[in-house]
């Protein structure tokens, strides 16, 4: 199970980590906003993309996580590149200005194609590393906390948003738990002859079938238990609820929320009024 | 043949902040035919040590012997078909009843059977052997394992490992929350198996089934062999650093004695033989 490195919290203590959740939810909001924001030449957006990619991987170097992590999510991306590639080459489009790079028969195909999947790829990479940033440096349960705050103004249109919050903790909550009873009942499966990685397609469901069966089984077990006894100590999602951990802006929180909604604004309005600054300092540029 | 550890370190989460290390430089040999228990504080590392038993772990350093099955860490060379090693070594893991999927009784317990090349005859047969063995009788074949109760679940899901007759039987804490009388016929069941001529390994925080049915006995203690030897010998000192209870027979038995009482505690098992003691005592 080691490979579902992906969102996983990562126990350090960097400044990273210390950031309330709530700023770093914003935050990453903010940075993926930008990172998805069209600019009007492609130097341009090798600019500020390249820009972006050095801010994220700062944040990413502070929270320690494991380079590996990234580099093994971007082996999954590698169909995506494949996809977009053949995609691109295959449908024509309309505005090219980097050129042609080669034309068989009638069938040309311009260098944009290339720089548009690029620039897709290099998007969803950021995204992951923002997401890894996020989850790797935050707890679960902070995380749903922050979003119930985000949540709360939401009330006054009715939006449940207590319960909302609640039912995504339970669920995160029981990530963990489910996947100690998928390895307990794969060992015990194991020990009576499965053989989870091998043999034909028949006998490896047959083999599936001993693992999922119990797993259901415990886990409606499980949410039964959980619900008596939170009905045992009267829980009522309409009541008002009061917290244990409570979470205080500091002054960090405020400089790092700045800085996001600087780069935002930034990008934004570069990308609003198509700024070009290459031209604007005299030099032509794709 | 038997069991060997030689040197066996194992770690959980490895190239993680928190690496664990659970088992540290064991050697240890279990023999073949003895009815060895393990025993230690919670944590100690038993239930890591038995998985290494049907190399469901394979040990970070240092080498399992079973029999002539090597397992090792992986950059070592070990053996790699687990089947013939898994229908030699059956293991009961802790509260096994969450283990059970199949429509009917029957069928469950020929699954491993089953998984190791019985055909369906031949694996129903074993079954039922089992079943009956576990002292469920004909009117439980055909029902679903979902709607018996939970100390007859566990009896199918120990079913489930007797059917693929293990030469090594490992139970990790068979009688966790079974009454005292289930518990007693469940030790009873092991013995008779024990006395078959398998080797029973069972893990337990329930000392009085130590002193009562093992030969044989180790101490884990932060994952290292504290001590080892015959349950009688074990008793006879303060086993209170190990986070273990005395045995009641042996507390009674030190009472005894401190009131003036002679009492030969090596024939000192189940409760008979300190009856017997105490009359010997006075004459």
């Amino acid at each position: 199970m080691t490979s579902i490195a992906l969102g996983k919290y990562v126990p350090y203590d960097t400044w990273v980590h210390r950031l309330d959740a709530r700023t770093k939810l914003f935050a990453t909001i903010l940075l993926m906003v930008a990172v998805f924001l069209p600019m009007p030449t492609w130097s341009m957006t090798l600019l500020f993309q390249g820009a972006l990619l050095v801010i994220i991987s700062i944040l990413l170097a502070c929270t320690k996580t494991p380079l590996s992590w990234i580099l093994s999510s971007l082996k999954m991306l590698w169909i995506m590149v494949i996809f977009l590639l053949v995609v691109y080459i295959v449908v024509p489009k309309s505005e090219n200005v980097l050129g042609i790079a080669w034309s068989v028969n009638g069938w040309t195909v311009y260098w944009d194609s290339f720089a548009e999947a690029a620039r897709i790829v290099a998007r969803l990479v950021m995204m992951i590393m923002i997401g890894t940033a996020l989850t790797s440096s935050t707890k679960p349960l902070d995380l749903t906390y922050a979003l119930e705050w985000y949540f709360t103004p939401l009330k006054v249109i009715h939006f449940p948003a207590a319960e909302v919050a609640m039912t995504i903790s339970i669920a995160l909550r029981f990530i963990p738990t489910l996947l100690e009873d998928t390895m307990r009942v794969m060992r015990a499966q194991a020990s009576r002859g499965v053989d989870f990685q091998h043999g034909g397609l028949f006998r490896r469901i047959a083999g599936l079938t001993s693992l999922i069966i119990p797993l259901f089984v415990s886990s409606l077990t499980r949410s039964q238990e959980l619900g008596d006894a939170m009905e045992c100590r009267c829980y009522d999602p309409r009541e008002k609820r009061t917290r244990y951990r409570l979470f205080h802006f500091r002054a960090a929180d405020f400089v790092i929320a700045f800085f996001a909604a600087a780069i935002l604004v930034g990008v934004a309005v570069t990308s609003g009024l198509h700024l070009d600054f290459f031209s604007m300092m005299g030099v032509t540029t794709l | 043949m038997s069991i060997r550890f030689e040197d066996v370190t194992y770690v959980y989460n490895p190239k993680t902040p928190e690496p664990v290390e659970a088992l540290h430089n064991i050697s240890l040999e279990i023999e073949e035919g003895s009815f060895t228990a393990l025993i230690g504080r919670t944590g100690c590392g038993k239930s890591t040590l038995v998985q290494h038993l049907n190399a469901l772990l394979h040990p970070t350093s240092g080498t399992v012997f079973i029999d002539t099955f090597v397992n090792a860490s992986q950059k070592k060379k070990r053996d790699k078909k687990l089947k013939p090693l898994r229908e030699k070594v059956g293991l009961v893991f802790q509260f096994p009843e969450y283990q059970l999927f199949e429509e009917t009784i029957e069928k469950d317990v020929a699954f491993g059977p089953k998984n190791f090349g019985d055909s369906d005859e031949v694996a129903l047969e074993k079954a039922h052997e089992a079943l009956q063995l576990v002292g469920l009788d004909e009117s439980f074949y055909k029902r679903s394992p979902f709607e018996i109760s939970g100390g007859e679940k566990r009896r199918v899901a120990l079913a489930g490992v007797l059917a693929m007759k293990p030469k090594y039987l490992v139970v990790d804490e068979p009688t966790a929350g079974l009454d005292p009388l289930g518990a007693k016929k469940l030790m009873e069941l092991f013995t008779k198996i024990h006395e078959a001529g398998s080797t029973i390994i069972l893990v337990t925080h329930d000392m009085d089934l130590v002193l009562g049915y093992c030969t044989d006995v180790f101490v884990l203690d932060h994952g290292k062999v504290a001590l080892k030897g015959k349950p009688n010998d074990l008793f006879g000192q303060d086993v209170s650093r190990f986070s273990l209870q005395t045995p009641a027979i042996f507390d009674f038995a030190f009472r005894l004695e401190k009131a003036g009482y002679k009492i030969d505690k090596n024939k000192l098992n189940r409760v008979e033989d300190l009856a017997k003691a105490i009359v010997e005592g006075r004459r």
